[in-house]
């Protein structure tokens, strides 16, 4: 059934259909529609859910982890300051391979105090051994919050859903709901490969010696490995059952393009009215949508963009002292790929400010005209600031 | 390199013991240990009683009213008279009052003396086997009552002689029914009687006739009192309209003044000053307080002053009488202004007149209150010489004729009931040491009894009870964890109306529900008290709180405490210690 929600609750709605057992979270401004919608779902019996009110994202993820431990499926939802909070939780959380699932609202850290959206949240995070997808609209939300159950639970991993914040979180679009029916068709209950049983005691997360530590990193890495497999998988299962079809990468007019700009998250929305636009000009353009961060889908990448003369990588985040994160990860995928296209990282976007057709354009005409990027990062639509005013 | 998951499944390698992890006394790691321990709270250290206050409202919180009136019995014989009448010097020491409002511990005192008394309960209080030594107490008002009263629970017989026909003394005597109701008084002298001790009242004493029951008993407890009124030390205080505001109290006790029209001053700042002018008030007078000094060095009770003021009795402050005289039936008072000059060494106000310039005050009768002495010579103890202790509270000396201990208001810097319960327990403890192991052992057994560091002398403590092991630190409000209390208002005692006040004798404070007394007693810190709040054991990361059905309910398992310490810092009450370990070298 189709109805028009917010992003915040197609995420809601996912969770409800996937059955979860045990929620635990803790609000966090822009992810509180999530589990404000959740927490009525629990309140009226719509999710026969326990759902744990905490004190912090610590603790939040922390109940996940003995929540998951005992073999039931779990949610949180967190944004930036919340998400850093969980930072040792996160590598926790994947090291006992517990297949927990996030919706992570991407939100710029403080200070400046800001609550628009941002990717260095969640990018900053990427080795914490979570698998991160990022979506564009409110149906890819809700459709990857149900895969990410799944997907999670067959390599015994984490899943971060990621989605930007209020372009995607609190804009209301026609979402198609599915039936229940259909859903536990996908999605069946959680089979533990290992669970706390009063029966069968054990510990888990004991002391490992040098002797064992490096096979289980490896391990974890394997289990990464075989989520890239599996996704292609999800997808077609998915689509057999739902008719709808995503995907780690997609490419849009890519196969003659000579310049490609690599987007994630809503901004590619825009981007694709762009290439639209551009293709109708006779400009040979082409757009490459990446929704899985990690494991990152090197392959299919390359497969993409080596052949494009060059490569604009539009990052709504940044790493300092480097560059833009998306950008980074792109060169690195390309770099052993002769005659690989220059890649230029531009910076947009940051702090929840607007990054429109016209900006993209500016970012497409400046790859167009410059034969390689003057720096690694290009940082679009700075303005003027005055020098920092004298101490008082 | 990835495995289909239709084939094989996913690698999944993960840390997983089958072994318990009990063998991993993980308690060798600890540097400090933390122990329960309870400590002495400010309040208890600061009654003059030695109540175990904390402990009392920690009972009241409970709904044990019995309990905490029997807690207090044991350190008082008048919680209804002290819960009306004691200057309450524990509020002013409670930890709370650094928070918000102090506790109001007088008000609960008092509701669980009503309690009891509206529930007729019987205190079941321990009592030491029956000696045979006897003991002559010489005096039945708040000292010798009290000292009588402990030695009966020492396992002694006492005798008490009284001059006047009721027992009481100034609690019957010289305050007003207004604050303390007749059978308040008489139901608390009544229970100490049941113990045992024989009042005799009607029996004025000569100094021969107390030398003669000394050579009968085998010790003289001396507490006649201050039953001689001071002289201002003027010109014309002999005139008839002047009279002593304590014989004058008397008299209002004894139904023999029912009327005290006109317009009276009092000269005096104590509560006896108060108690006479309110009474005037209510005997259809106008009354006026001079006083010396100012309101603020007044010695008398903030709230008594402040009611005094809503009754309409009239503060002249920084006047100090010069003469009097007597003018058209009435008299004439001629006062001189004060101004205040320093600090005298009590610490309140020094003043010297101010200038040279006198008025006159013309009034119809004249109350004067300014402190009392020994009624006779004798009822002192000896200045100096051999066979004399000194004791904080009474007076110990053994002469030829007997063994003579003076208490109460004659040995006591302060003139308190409280100080003269202090004062009966003090000299019930020396006999009964001096008895048991000779007067040697007198001063370092009471040592032992004191509450805190140098607080008053606990009878739970000396008869070695179970309270007798709590540490004599005395908890600061720093050492209180405040974050685990909310603000909340102290108790308003509810009163009579000002106009149902000014007409008649009634008790002027009236009684408060169990709820409000339950709300209030809830406030309390509990300071250095256990009350199984259950933080320890929440907050433990290595479960090493048990649970046990011993006193305290609860045990450090040494086994696997870390000695993180936050036992300790989470304890809301300081009822945890941390110990350094004392490890051998090369452990």
């Amino acid at each position: 059934m189709k109805k028009v929600i917010e992003g915040s609750q197609a995420v809601a709605e996912a969770v409800r259909l996937a059955r979860v057992n045990v929620i635990s979270a803790y609000p966090i401004t822009p992810q509180t529609h999530i589990v404000e919608t959740l927490s009525v779902f629990c309140s009226d019996g719509t999710l026969d859910a326990r759902f744990l009110k905490v004190e912090s994202e610590h603790s939040a993820l922390a109940a996940l982890i003995g929540a998951s431990s005992s073999g039931v499926r779990t949610f949180t939802a967190t944004s930036s300051q919340g998400l850093a909070l969980m930072h040792e939780l996160l590598h926790w959380t994947s090291a006992a391979r517990l297949p927990i699932v996030m919706a992570e609202v991407n939100r710029a850290l403080g200070p400046g105090w800001n609550i628009w959206t941002d990717q260095t949240d969640s990018l900053a995070q990427r080795d914490t051994g979570w698998i991160q997808l990022y979506c564009e609209d409110g149906q890819e939300t809700l459709d990857t919050t149900l895969q990410a159950f799944y997907l999670a639970e067959q390599v015994n991993l984490p899943v971060m859903v990621v989605l930007d914040a209020f372009f995607l979180s609190h804009t209301y679009e026609p979402v198609d709901i599915p039936e229940q029916e259909a859903v536990d068709r996908f999605l069946p209950p959680f089979a533990p490969r290992f669970q706390l049983d009063t029966a069968n005691p054990c510990a888990f997360g004991s002391l490992v010696t040098p002797d064992a530590y490096m096979e289980m990193r490896r391990s974890i890495a394997a289990g990464m490995e075989a989520a890239l497999d599996l996704l292609t998988e999800v997808e077609e299962r998915f689509a057999g059952i739902f008719g709808r079809r995503w995907a780690a990468v997609e490419p849009v007019r890519c196969d003659d393009a000579e310049i490609i700009l690599v987007t994630s998250g809503t901004v590619t929305s825009t981007c694709r009215e762009l290439i639209d636009n551009l293709r109708e000009q006779g400009e040979k353009v082409g757009l490459l949508k990446v929704k899985l961060f990690r494991p990152f889908p090197v392959e299919e990448i390359r497969r993409v963009l080596a052949p494009a003369r060059k490569v604009a990588v539009i990052d709504r985040n940044f790493s300092f002292g480097a560059s833009g994160i998306f950008a980074q990860e792109i060169r690195a995928a390309l770099c052993n790929t002769p005659g690989h296209p220059p890649v230029f990282g531009f910076i947009a976007g940051i702090g929840g400010r607007d990054v429109t057709k016209d900006v993209l354009e500016g970012i497409y005409r400046r790859t167009v005209e410059s034969d390689r990027p003057e720096r690694e990062d290009i940082w679009i639509g700075l303005k003027e600031v005055p020098d920092a005013p004298e101490h008082p | 390199m990835a495995k289909k998951t239709d084939t094989a499944p996913v690698s999944l390698f993960i840390p997983r013991s089958y072994l318990t992890t009990e063998g991993n006394k993980t308690g060798s790691w600890r540097f400090l240990r933390p122990c329960y321990e309870e400590k002495t709270a400010p309040c208890g250290a600061a009654c003059p009683a030695a109540e175990d206050i904390g402990k009392i409202e920690m009972l009241a919180t409970q709904g044990l009213f019995k309990d905490a009136w029997e807690t207090i019995l044991r350190e008082n014989p008048f919680p209804g008279v002290c819960g009306r009448v004691c200057f309450h010097p524990c509020e002013d020491a409670c930890n709370r009052g650094s928070f918000d409002e102090a506790i109001a511990i007088h008000v609960l005192e008092r509701f669980l003396a009503n309690t009891a008394r509206r529930g007729a309960f019987k205190p079941e209080m321990e009592r030491l086997a029956r000696k045979e030594k006897k003991i002559a107490v010489i005096g039945a008002g708040p000292a010798g009552l009290s000292a009588a009263y402990f030695l009966a629970l020492l396992g002694y017989r006492a005798d008490v002689f009284e001059a006047a026909d009721e027992a009481g003394g100034v609690l019957r005597w010289g305050i007003p029914l207004y604050r303390l109701p007749l059978p308040i008084l008489q139901e608390e002298i009544r229970r100490i009687e049941e113990l045992g001790v024989r009042i005799q009242t009607g029996r004025t004493l000569s100094e021969r006739d107390v030398h003669a029951l000394a050579g009968e008993y085998d010790a003289l407890f001396i507490a006649c009192g201050h039953g001689r009124p001071a002289e201002l030390g003027v010109p014309g205080e002999k005139s008839e309209e002047v009279q002593d505001g304590l014989s004058f109290l008397r008299q209002v006790r004894e139904g023999t003044v029912s009327v005290c029209s006109g317009r009276a001053a009092v000269i005096g700042g104590g509560n006896a000053a108060i108690d006479v002018a309110r009474s005037v008030i209510r005997l259809g007078g106008e009354a006026m307080i001079i006083y010396r000094r100012r309101r603020r060095d007044m010695p008398a009770f903030g709230e008594e002053i402040a009611m005094a003021l809503d009754e309409g009795v009239e503060l002249r402050e920084l006047l100090a009488p010069v003469s009097i005289k007597s003018s058209d039936g009435g008299l004439a008072v001629e006062v001189r202004p004060m101004k205040v000059a320093g600090t005298d060494a009590d610490g309140r106000a020094h003043v010297e007149p101010e200038g040279k310039q006198t008025e006159e005050i013309r009034i119809d009768r004249l109350f004067t209150a300014v402190g009392e002495r020994a009624g006779e010579a004798w009822y002192e103890p000896t200045e100096t010489g051999d066979g004399i202790l000194r004791l904080s509270h009474c007076v110990m000396e053994r002469k030829t004729g007997g063994l003579f201990v003076y208490g109460g208001d004659l040995t006591n810097a302060t003139k308190s009931v409280a100080h003269a319960v202090a004062s009966g327990k003090e000299g019930s403890m020396a006999l009964d040491t001096l008895f048991a192991e000779g007067i040697e052992a007198v001063r370092p057994r009471l040592a032992a009894c004191r509450v805190g560091q140098d607080g008053s002398l606990s009878m739970e403590i000396y008869m070695g009870g179970p309270r007798r092991n709590r540490s004599p630190h005395v908890v600061t409000y720093d050492e209180i964890n405040a974050a685990y209390f909310q603000f909340a208002p102290r108790l308003r005692q509810p009163r009579l109306l000002r106009e149902e006040r000014v007409r008649t004798f009634e008790e002027v404070n009236l009684r408060i529900s169990a709820n409000l007394a339950i709300r209030e007693a809830e406030r309390c810190f509990n300071c250095g008290l256990c009350n199984q709040c259950d933080n320890c054991y929440l907050f433990c990361p290595d479960l090493a709180v048990k649970k046990d059905s011993g006193p305290l309910g609860r045990h450090i398992d040494y086994d696997y405490c870390k000695g993180c310490g936050v036992c300790a810092v989470e304890c809301p009450r300081n009822a945890l210690i941390l110990e350094e370990e004392a490890y051998e070298e090369g452990d």
